[in-house]
């Protein structure tokens, strides 16, 4: 079988990737309740009265005032920086109409169209966006 | 009695269901996808290709399961379950039989195989699994054949390693070898993948090579897929390219060697390169459990 793994080195790893946020049990339990709230979003009840006034729903779930914030602004990079995964916060994005091309889009500092350029013609280059240390 | 007779892979963008389910399955941009997909449509419809039942290897992503539980192999063991409504309602397509019978078998001998199991009665299933029926039968009035939900959390990590996928797949072959019910001719499919990064300023990435040599990689007797750490998913397949390590429960589930019937691959639908393959296994030798339980009769009689 494999080698028993040194936990802190395979965590410590994740952080070499480029423009990368690997979904950790530390990420998933510092965004607890801001996946559980987006989660929420699943049900027509719910989207409607967050649709609504977002600020008041967003009273109801125990958030940090820097995910509130972010969440309002939209800004899913923050988003993801203060414990956010993107499958939960694609109820988000889908209640407000965008697409998984257009919302991923958005993290990345290019416009939905030269993003989806990008795709169509073959996507990002791993090239040099392995590693941050090993720049390979 | 019961036998896997092939292994199929196949990514499971959920944008390929909306196409299906809106007519755009043919067109110029969706086109080259599904057209990869025709040599299995008509291989599986086939009597002598046709699954009674599937193994589904799929994901949960944000549907059934939310944070509050995270199983990281559950089996499907019930009746029936209904697509779910994944934030914009249900995709209107048949519900999905389930095979208990089988199910359960599998279950309770995978326990005693040393993998502990966490067993779903009720759930609703998501792109995940619903996307690949899709690619594999079209639009049928009901799905062709019985389903077994088999979910793998690959969200929260730690993910199970790649050599664990595989060993449960080589558990779940000797379970269905052992089940003494009615005839059975199984499939069992791995899905999600290939390359993907659905977020942050890298996102977008794709590794047509990586992808490749990992196709690659499941046909023949190579076990080499089998030691790829989670980090080399990360870096060269992007943050959901992990999704592959459940292909490799259904290469483990055929057991020594495999054979290639189909290969597909195609870049882009919407974030995610595009794979699939067919595999058919070349003789059904599986490794022996290593358990005292897997090799206890009385134990194995109980089932
Ligand atoms: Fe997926």
């Amino acid at each position: 079988m494999t080698d028993p793994r040194d936990i802190h080195a395979y965590l410590g790893a994740f952080d070499d990737i480029p423009g990368t946020r690997v979904y950790t049990a530390a990420r998933a339990r510092q965004g607890y309740h801001l996946n559980q709230f987006a989660m929420s979003l699943m049900k027509a009840e719910n989207r409607a009265r967050w649709l609504a006034d977002e600020r008041a729903y967003l009273n109801e779930w125990p958030l940090t005032p820097e995910q509130r914030d972010a969440v309002l602004a939209r800004d899913y990079n923050r988003l993801l920086d203060l414990g956010g995964n993107i499958y939960f916060l694609s109820k988000l994005f889908s209640t407000d109409g965008l697409s998984f091309v257009q919302a991923v889009s958005t993290m990345t500092g290019m416009s939905v169209e030269d993003y989806k350029a990008m795709m169509d013609a073959g996507g990002r280059s791993p090239e040099g966006m392995r590693s941050i240390k090993g720049k390979y | 009695m019961a036998r896997i007779t092939a292994g199929i892979a196949s990514s499971h963008v959920p944008l390929l269901g909306v196409a299906a389910d809106t007519g755009k399955d043919r067109d110029a941009y969706f086109g080259p996808i599904f057209e990869g997909y025709d040599w299995t449509r008509a291989w599986i419809a086939q009597s002598e290709n046709k699954p009674d039942v599937v193994i589904l290897v799929y994901n949960d992503h944000a549907s059934a399961f939310d944070m509050k539980i995270i199983p990281t192999f559950a089996i499907g063991c019930g009746e029936r379950y209904k697509p779910a409504d994944e934030g914009w309602g249900p995709r209107r397509v048949p519900d999905v039989e389930g095979h208990p019978d089988l199910a359960w078998h599998i279950a309770q001998s995978l326990i005693l195989d040393e993998f502990d199991m966490t067993i779903i009665n009720e759930m609703d299933v998501d792109h995940g699994l619903t996307v690949p029926l899709t690619m594999m039968y079209g639009a049928p009035e009901a799905w062709p054949a019985k389903v077994i939900p088999l979910a793998v959390n690959v969200v929260t990590y730690p993910p199970p390693s790649g050599n664990r996928c595989w060993a449960l797949g080589e558990a779940i072959a000797r379970a269905v070898k052992s089940f003494d019910g009615e005839d059975l001719n199984v499939h069992i499919w791995g899905t999600g993948g290939m390359s993907h990064q659905l977020q942050g300023p890298r996102a977008g990435l794709i590794n047509a090579e990586w992808d490749n040599m990992f196709l690659d990689g499941l046909v023949g007797a190579s076990q080499k897929l089998r030691s790829i750490p989670h980090i080399e998913y990360l870096r060269e397949t992007g943050s959901e390219g992990i999704e592959m390590v459940m292909w490799l429960i259904m290469r483990g589930a055929l057991g020594r060697e495999t054979k290639a019937l189909h290969r597909h691959y195609h870049v882009p639908c919407s974030n995610t390169a595009i794979g699939h393959i067919v595999l058919e296994p070349v003789d059904d030798r599986v490794p022996p459990s290593a358990t005292i339980e897997g090799n206890d009769a009385a134990a194995q009689a109980a089932i």
